[in-house]
């Protein structure tokens, strides 16, 4: 038998919500003004090849950006707008991708190594990616993420990130180089510099997700999702960049595509979750359970907690990997395994430990609101369908009976009801804790939906 | 019987914290590792005169040509290091660094007066390779104290060009 303690409600205070959005606009000027005045003093003092790529790197930033807001915002709109507002999104984001291919061609490794090797480097980390960005959506086992948001989140870890981190990574690299003995000093002095800026760069997209999207950040599970999609946007762009630069290195003695396989297998098969996915997924739990916390306090604790902990695992594998070298013989490859598992391991299982609670606290309580929902008899979810929503394989099952019994038809029908169900429940969930903006018509509206489709599944 | 919903959430927020305190400590050790490697109030005043880096030529040992700061990457170059600019009661080396920060040179570690007879210090290519990789090398004289590098008294950069 389960008892339900009453919780302190996460916004009691719903005429303050709207400044959240306030402080979404505030961080995101400070992001672009961070941007602008990277590439400006990257192009005036640094090198004056990669800082020419960063500056024509702006526009491209900005029509990505301004696209994805559109096509996130047009999925709130009625279907009549929707289509317009998505071709919009569609060419401006088009457009981005072309400029950033063009300014990816000139960029500082892969002038060395040619667009072409740039190009090949980039194919080569797509699938795993892609691969990487399915299994981390799938982790919420209740109700996924949209693909949009996820792939919003991918876009801003590959391209916007490691754009804000070119001026302060060469400043400090620079003055660090200059300054101190080589050695473990400037080893940890260049940990802290990846740890602090690469993880409040990437960490911003998720802040961001958080103060604007709100009716789709429910809890720490998603904000392990975004988080690691984040990351692995990030790893997606490093893993590009490390291959060419190698191969540029090592084709010379012949060992160009050797040393860029090498690469290409730690960052996208063996640390594909490992590194930056884990790093930006801890940023991501402390927004999520940020999320449904009462107080201010504890909101901005659980918040640098997640800041901590990801610069913190950031670091510690960035000054301390040479403290297990590898040997250059067969063993040597054993060695690459077992170092990627003591050194990241510990924070990967952290992560995990903390999604395997969240989902179990997630289901429990989508359980409890469908045994309520149910218990109204409006009809928008049956009693005896309380378990099976409540179980992710009772689900699955229901939707392969629906398959063997009408095909694929069916199966769409019975999962976009119960996906349906599950969105009602989650409302239901988030308006009792008194942590959402919308009206309670959204609510009525959701239940009639899921009405309506039960309807067409029947008919 | 088991309470749910605060209860759970309560304790993802404390083992947040407890994540963080871990986080904290590791921030702090590395802290401490660059306070020991880089202990402060080491600067001596002490300059050591690198009066170039030139082109080498590894069989009489010898440097020619002028000073310069690029070499394409089959041409082999030394730095070449003014010991006697140093006083003699201290400890020094000299190293070259490549683009990973591996050693790909050495002179030393001794008195400036021990290492009087390794004016030179040339680059090494790795064994295996045919020639330097490109990139960015450095080339630092150190002082040394306690067994480790504390500061370095000369540097100078070169970059091994591609082609």
């Amino acid at each position: 038998m389960i008892a339900y303690t009453t919780p302190p409600h996460a916004n009691p205070h719903p005429r303050l919500r709207p400044s959240r959005y306030w402080i979404a606009a505030g961080i995101t000027a400070v992001l672009v003004l961070a941007l602008v005045a990277s590439s400006i003093l990257n192009y005036v003092y640094l090198d004056t090849i990669p800082a020419r790529t960063s500056l024509y790197g702006l526009l491209a930033v900005a029509l990505i950006s301004l696209g994805t807001y559109i096509l996130v915002r047009a999925f709130e709109r009625d279907r009549a707008m929707r289509r317009k507002h998505l071709i919009r999104a569609g060419v401006l984001i088009g457009l981005g991708v072309l400029l950033w291919l063009l300014v990816i061609d000139v960029f500082v490794f892969t002038q060395s190594a040619g667009p072409g090797v740039a190009a090949i480097c980039a194919l080569a980390c797509l699938p795993t990616t892609a691969f990487g960005l399915v299994v981390v959506r799938r982790l919420d086992r209740n109700e996924k993420e949209p693909w949009r948001l996820v792939l919003v989140a991918a876009a801003w870890g590959a391209i916007v990130a490691t754009s804000l981190v070119v001026w302060g990574e060469g400043v400090w690299e620079m003055t660090a180089d200059r300054s101190l003995v080589p050695g473990p000093g400037l080893d940890a002095s260049l940990a802290y510099m990846a740890g602090v800026l690469e993880e409040l760069a990437k960490g911003s997209a998720v802040v961001l997700l958080y103060l604007v999207m709100r009716d789709d950040f429910d809890d720490v599970v998603d904000g392990i999702v975004y988080g690691a999609a984040v990351g692995l946007g990030f790893n997606f762009m490093e893993t590009v960049t490390y291959m060419t630069n190698l191969y540029s290195i090592y084709s010379p003695e012949g060992l160009g595509l050797f040393s860029a396989g090498i690469q290409w297998y730690a960052r996208q098969g063996l640390g594909l979750f490992f590194g930056h996915a884990t790093y930006t997924a801890f940023i991501g739990a402390g927004l999520g359970i940020a999320r449904q916390l009462a107080s201010r306090r504890q909101k901005l604790m659980v918040i640098a907690s997640g800041f901590i902990v990801a610069i913190a695992a950031h670091f510690a594998w960035d000054a301390w990997i040479s403290l297990f070298p590898i040997d250059n013989t067969l063993f040597g490859l054993v060695e690459v395994h077992l170092r990627t598992l003591i050194m990241n391991g510990p924070f990967t299982a952290a992560v995990i430990a903390l999604l395997i609670f969240g989902v179990r606290y997630e289901g429990q309580s989508l359980r409890n609101q469908l045994q309520k929902e149910s218990a109204l008899g409006v009809g928008a979810i049956l009693p005896e369908e309380v378990p099976i929503l409540a179980s992710p394989w009772q689900r699955l099952k229901q939707r392969l009976i629906a398959f063997s019994r009408g095909g694929l038809h069916a199966y769409f029908n019975i999962a976009r009801l119960q996906t349906a169900q599950l969105d009602l429940a989650m409302e239901r969930w988030h308006r009792e804790r008194q942590e959402i903006d919308t009206p309670l018509d959204a609510e009525a509206r959701l239940r009639r939906r899921v009405v309506e489709l039960r309807r067409s599944t029947w008919a | 019987m088991s309470a749910i919903t605060y209860d759970q959430l309560r304790t993802l927020y404390r083992t947040m914290l407890v994540f963080a305190t871990v986080g904290v400590l590791i921030l702090i050790a590395g802290l401490i590792e660059f306070v020991y490697f880089e202990p402060p109030g080491q600067a001596s005043g002490v300059a050591a005169h690198v009066a170039g880096v030139f082109a080498y030529d590894s069989s009489t040992g010898e440097t020619s040509g002028s000073d310069r700061s690029e070499f394409p990457r089959t041409q082999q170059f030394a730095a070449v290091v003014d010991w006697s600019s140093l006083p003699d009661n201290i400890t020094v080396d000299a190293k070259w660094f490549d683009a990973f920060g591996d050693i790909v040179g050495k002179a030393g570690p001794g008195t400036p007066s021990e290492l009087a007879g390794h004016r030179i210090v040339p680059v090494v290519v790795p064994p295996g390779f045919h020639h330097s990789l490109p990139g960015r090398y450095e080339f630092v004289v150190e002082r040394i104290k306690g067994g480790f590098a504390v500061e370095v008294i000369g540097r100078r950069f070169v970059v091994v060009q591609r082609t």
